[in-house]
Order: structure tokens, then C-alpha cells, then sequence
């Protein structure tokens, strides 16, 4: 059956937070977030899922997946799209690569997360925050299910980098007894 | 030592920290994890990173959503008629709230409206649905013990003074005395390399239940990790089907707001639920790991 735009209401807050750990500006995100709703009015009757226990994910899915293909069209029209390199992971990140600034680049999680490329910030809020499927995740990037188990395994490997970074070796964790 | 024992490959850990592998093979990770210190610590940071991405901003969950947000929903057309009743709706705690009280009502809500008052039931309902479809979809029959397991976690878990009869200081004479009880060996496997500790255990009865058996005595053990989370491990004896292989299932029941689930196993002649109050993977992640430890220190003391 087709949508039912209320349905999404309790959806928002969750999507919310996604589009602003995605655009990193609340403004932006916003935005972001109302052309999305917008698209799926017009496009409601494009929604089609059984009623029943998986069709609020299946929304959830459905409003994802047109969010990011509108952040990805922000990407090609924006001038930073010749840095922010859309689909190709291994475009180096010269910050991060410079020894000198690693130490400076030690971040916390939410600046971290903010300077990874999009691709990478995309697949991490993908799986670990909204504890997407392998399979939903590919089907909401429109890439197949090896290249999102790349990006994840990339996307982990330079979130850890960058919060670790080259700073002098940490005491172990918890001496606890 | 045995085939398994090949290392453990990074696409295998991934999926196994994102909760992609079937039980089955979760179980057998775990397992397998115990031998791989290597690959555990990856996992473990892993995991770590997960769970401070979850934590990222719970608290935009609770804002309210701009009303030109939910306005963004109504094409055109209809937007002036919709848009006018429009309380403050969308926020995580009242989805929440709803969800709650959807358990209790049932998934009646059914599908005939397009109001607005309608969409919200609809919604809830059918997140209830899902839940109890979850819950109950697996195994509708679910042994009195693990009932009695999760109200015993829902009754002892926020108990600040008096979580437990026995505190995990005196850890071996907890055991020895709950296996003298219970007339079975018990063990308590020690989590702390997964930011668990043993805050104790206590002694329970058991209620009339024919699917384990006549054993009256209980026990229950709780673990607790530094940010004050906790879970219990509940045990009952006298398993109905001691051969059977081990599997997982899962139920849950809400009380006052707060959801407690539960995953219960049978493992030999004894009768396990693994209760706690967070999301169904991490509850998987925990009961691979306290099943795949206990049998690690059951093989070892049973070897000569």
C-alpha cells in the first residue's frame, strides 16, 4: 500500500539527527532534511510496502535513501566536490597524511566524524547509527554490498586514525580492579 | 587445536560487530574470538567506535522538529487542511511512550483511517507489532523461567543498595553455594575484557513451570559495566531437553516504560535467560559471549 505521509511523523526526529551528523550544520541539515519530506510527498505514491511489522523500517529506507541521493546532488553542484571526491575512497586525505598535524588533529568523535570524506560519514551513520543491513545500506547508497563492507572498513580504520592520530602512546585503559 | 582455529577474517569481524552474521555463526565468532586476541581487540574497538557513534547527539532525538519539517509531508493540496492541529508530536520520547502502550493495546489498530490521530496509532501500533512480532514470532511459548527471569531482572536491576544477596567479593563462595542449590556446577564468566563486571548474584525461587522440570531453587547473577548499565544472567535447572542444540531465542515485555529483553538458551541440563534493557544485538552480542565463556570454563574443568 502506498504512503501514508503521517506515518513518517515519528520517524523525524531520528532523521533529523541523521541529516545533521551527516551535513555537520543544522541549518544545512534542516534543508536537507525538509527537501527530502518534500520529495516523498510528491513521490508518495512511489512507497509501496506491506503493511506489517517491516514497513516502518521500509520508510525509514525509502526516506533515506531519497535523502542521500539529495546530498549527493549537493555534493556534485557544490565547488568542494572537486575535493570531496564522491565515490572514490582513496583519494588521499592530505591532513590527515601530514605527521606533523596529527597531533593538532587529534579530534573528538563529532569533529572526527565531520572531517571524514562523505562517503565515509555515510556508510558509518548508515550501519552503525541507524543499524542498517549490509544489503538496506547498499540499497540506499544505489552501490553494490561489497563496495559498502570497503567504505565501512575504510570509513572505521580513518575515524580511528583521526581520533587517535600519531599522539604519543596512551596509558593503557582502565587499571580497574 | 581444533579445524576452526584459521584466522578470522575482516569482512567475518565487521559483520560480526554490526550484528550481520546469523546466531549461529555470531556464536561461533565469539567463540572463536577467545583464541584471536588479535582479532578481539580489533572487534573491541570496533564496538567501542559503534557505540559512541550511537551516543552521538541522543539528545536532538528529544527536540521538537520544526513544525515546517512536518509540514514538508503534506503536498500542497492538503497542507492547509492537515497542517493546522499540529502539537508538538514528534518527539523520540513520546514515539517512545506510544510504543509502550501499543504493547499493551495490541497491534488492533489496524489500517481504515488517514487522520492524523490515526497515523500516530498506526504507526505505534505498528512499531508494537513489530516488537511483539519479534518477540514472540520465534517461539510463542515461552517457558515460564524466562517470564520469571525478566521480571526478576525488572525487579533487581534498578535496586540501587541491594542489587544482589551475594557480592561478587565473595565471587567463589557465591558460585559454590547457588551450584549447591541448584544441584548443578554454575560458573560465572568473568566479562571485563568487554567492560563487564560481576556485581553479584542471589538466590530465587522458582514458580511452577513444566517446560524445566521440579528444581525450586534459581539463581540469578548480575553484571554491570561503568556507565552503570546492567545485566542478568538467570539460571534454572532441570532443562526438558538436555540433547538439544543450543539455540538462541528471543522475547521481550515492557513494565513501566522501560523494555526488558530477553534471550534464553538451553545448554546441557541447565536453562539460561540473559536479560537487559538495550537493543536486541547488543543482548546477542552479550549472550554469544556468557555462552561461549561458560563453555570455555566448563571444558576446562572437566579436562584432567
Amino acid at each position: 500500500m502506498p504512503l501514508v505521509l503521517d506515518e513518517a511523523l515519528p520517524l523525524l526526529p531520528r532523521l533529523r539527527r541523521h541529516a545533521r551528523l551527516l551535513c555537520g550544520d543544522a541549518a544545512r541539515a534542516d534543508d536537507l532534511l525538509q527537501d527530502t519530506l518534500e520529495r516523498a510527498a510528491r513521490k508518495g505514491a512511489l512507497f509501496h510496502a506491506e503493511p506489517g511489522p517491516t514497513r516502518l523500517d521500509a520508510l525509514r529506507n525509502w526516506l533515506l535513501t531519497l535523502m542521500h541521493r539529495l546530498y549527493l546532488n549537493q555534493r556534485r553542484d557544490a565547488r568542494e566536490a572537486l575535493h570531496d571526491s564522491l565515490d572514490d575512497e582513496d583519494t588521499p586525505q592530505p591532513l590527515v597524511h601530514e605527521p606533523q598535524q596529527q597531533v593538532a588533529l587529534r579530534l573528538d568523535l563529532e569533529r572526527a566524524l565531520a572531517a571524514l570524506p562523505a562517503a565515509s560519514r555515510e556508510i558509518l551513520l548508515l550501519v552503525c547509527v541507524e543499524e542498517l543491513s549490509y544489503q538496506a545500506a547498499a540499497q540506499v547508497l544505489d552501490v553494490p554490498v561489497g563496495t559498502v563492507m570497503s567504505r565501512l572498513s575504510r570509513a572505521r580504520e580513518r575515524l580511528r586514525q583521526s581520533m587517535d592520530g600519531v599522539a604519543p602512546a596512551r596509558p593503557p585503559l582502565r587499571v580497574v580492579k | 587445536m581444533t579445524h576452526d582455529d584459521h584466522e578470522l577474517d575482516d569482512a567475518t569481524l565487521h559483520a560480526y560487530v554490526d550484528g550481520q552474521l546469523e546466531p549461529s555463526h555470531a556464536a561461533e565468532v565469539a567463540d572463536r574470538l577467545l583464541r584471536q586476541p588479535r582479532a578481539a581487540q580489533r572487534v573491541l574497538a570496533w564496538r567501542e567506535q559503534r557505540e559512541a557513534l550511537q551516543a552521538l547527539h541522543r539528545d536532538w532525538l528529544d527536540e521538537p522538529v520544526p513544525s515546517r519539517l512536518s509540514a514538508a509531508l503534506h503536498p500542497p493540496a492538503t497542507a492547509a487542511v492537515v497542517a493546522s492541529p499540529s502539537p508538538p508530536w514528534p518527539r523520540a520520547w513520546a514515539a517512545a511512550l506510544l510504543l509502550a502502550l501499543g504493547l499493551g493495546a495490541g497491534a488492533a489498530g489496524g489500517w481504515g483511517g488517514h487522520g492524523w490521530w490515526q497515523g500516530k496509532q498506526q504507526a505505534a501500533a505498528q512499531a508494537a507489532a513489530q516488537a511483539a512480532a519479534r518477540a514472540a514470532g520465534r517461539d510463542p511459548t515461552v517457558p515460564e523461567y524466562v517470564r520469571d527471569a525478566a521480571i526478576a531482572h525488572a525487579v533487581y536491576q534498578p535496586e540501587k543498595r541491594h542489587p544482589v544477596e551475594v557480592g561478587a567479593d565473595q565471587a567463589d563462595h557465591l558460585v559454590q553455594w547457588l551450584s549447591k542449590r541448584l544441584g548443578a556446577q554454575l560458573y560465572t564468566p568473568v566479562l571485563r575484557d568487554y567492560g563487564w563486571k560481576l556485581v553479584g548474584g542471589r538466590l530465587l525461587p522458582a514458580s511452577d513451570d513444566p517446560s524445566v522440570g521440579g528444581a525450586l531453587a534459581r539463581a540469578q547473577f548480575m553484571y554491570e559495566n561503568d556507565a552503570g548499565e546492567r545485566f542478568t544472567l538467570y539460571v534454572s535447572t532441570g532443562a526438558a531437553s538436555p540433547e538439544a542444540p543450543v539455540a538462541f531465542r528471543l522475547t521481550q515485555r515492557t513494565e513501566g516504560g522501560s523494555t526488558t529483553r530477553s534471550l534464553y538458551w538451553i545448554d546441557g541440563k541447565l536453562a539460561y535467560a540473559l536479560s537487559g534493557n538495550f537493543d536486541e544485538r547488543r543482548l546477542r552480542v552479550l549472550a554469544d559471549l556468557v555462552h561461549a565463556r561458560m563453555g570455555m570454563i566448563a571444558r576446562a574443568a572437566s579436562s584432567p
